[in-house]
């Protein structure tokens, strides 16, 4: 019997239900960094917005490259499903802790994926998914910094906390 | 055409000549490209059957359309639990005749 599966997908389906799932993972955090955003905005935290309103493009982008890549490999990526948002926090400082909770299971996630993927010898993938594990690396660095910028400056004005979010990204 | 699974009444085959899949749902044979069966397995997958008992599906009924709308099936619990059997079944088969013809 012809191996048609093979012909047609050049990943293995079980990995392709676990990347539709990561899908949906990733719009969930575009999601919840827009909730953040919004928060931000009208607390007056101009630049804490504008770091989740930049978050929640980039996890779009994860998003679409996983997409992308299951229907390049001739799957089928499904249009994920986001519900139940939190929208309720009760200080910056408060939402990027969540921020980076949200980046460690993405993380978690993502390696599980490799796991599998050398469990049926997708090399395809796992060589796909290299770039999401530095990106992870890269995010959970990032959410730390700022985590740190509050440990030091508990005592100054909020203001100055969001005043120096922009510079975190660029180092 | 070879058989791939069975499952209650219904039979999955796959056909090397025209590359493509076969369901046969007892009184309807409907043939599928790769890409249909995708589609096909994901909306089986996505039948609740907690539904089916708790009540929140009154009638127990499911309503799959497939192909591209060029199919409509109705389903009673029964064979919705057959399906779901059906197309494990019919992937694992498949899977193994990947690891088979990777391993020749
Ligand atoms: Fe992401
Ligand atoms: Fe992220």
């Amino acid at each position: 019997m012809k191996d048609i599966v093979r012909q047609k997908l050049s990943i293995n389906v079980e990995i392709m239900d676990m990347l539709n799932k990561q899908i949906e993972k990733e719009a969930v955090s575009s999601s919840a960094y827009l909730a953040m955003a919004s928060w931000c905005d009208h607390n007056g935290l101009e630049n804490s917005a504008a770091f989740f309103y930049e978050q929640s493009s980039e996890e779009r982008e994860h998003m679409l490259k996983i997409f992308k890549f299951i229907n390049d490999n001739g799957g089928t990526a499904y249009a994920p499903e986001v519900k139940s948002v939190m929208h309720e926090f009760n200080s910056l400082e408060e939402i990027f802790e969540a921020a980076l909770d949200q980046e460690i299971e993405i993380t978690q996630s993502i390696h599980s994926l490799v796991q599998k993927c050398r469990k049926l010898n997708d090399f395809t993938t796992e060589y796909f998914l290299q770039w999401f594990v530095n990106e992870q690396m890269e995010e959970e660095q990032l959410m730390r910094r700022v985590l740190e910028l509050f440990d030091l400056m508990r005592d100054e004005p909020l203001k100055y906390i969001d005043e120096r979010i922009p510079g975190l990204r660029e180092e | 055409m070879n058989t791939l699974f069975k499952a209650h009444n219904f039979t999955s085959y796959q056909c090397d000549s025209s590359r493509a899949f076969h369901i046969d749902f007892d009184h309807k044979l409907i043939k599928l490209s790769f890409c249909q069966l995708l589609a096909f397995r994901e909306q089986i997958k996505n039948i609740d059957l907690e539904t089916h008992f708790s009540g929140r599906n009154k009638h127990g009924i499911e309503i799959l359309v497939l192909c591209n709308r060029s199919h409509i099936f109705i389903f009673d619990t029964f064979e919705c639990i057959a399906l779901k059997d059906l197309m494990e079944g019919t992937f694992a088969m498949l899977e193994l005749n990947s690891l088979l013809t990777a391993g020749v």
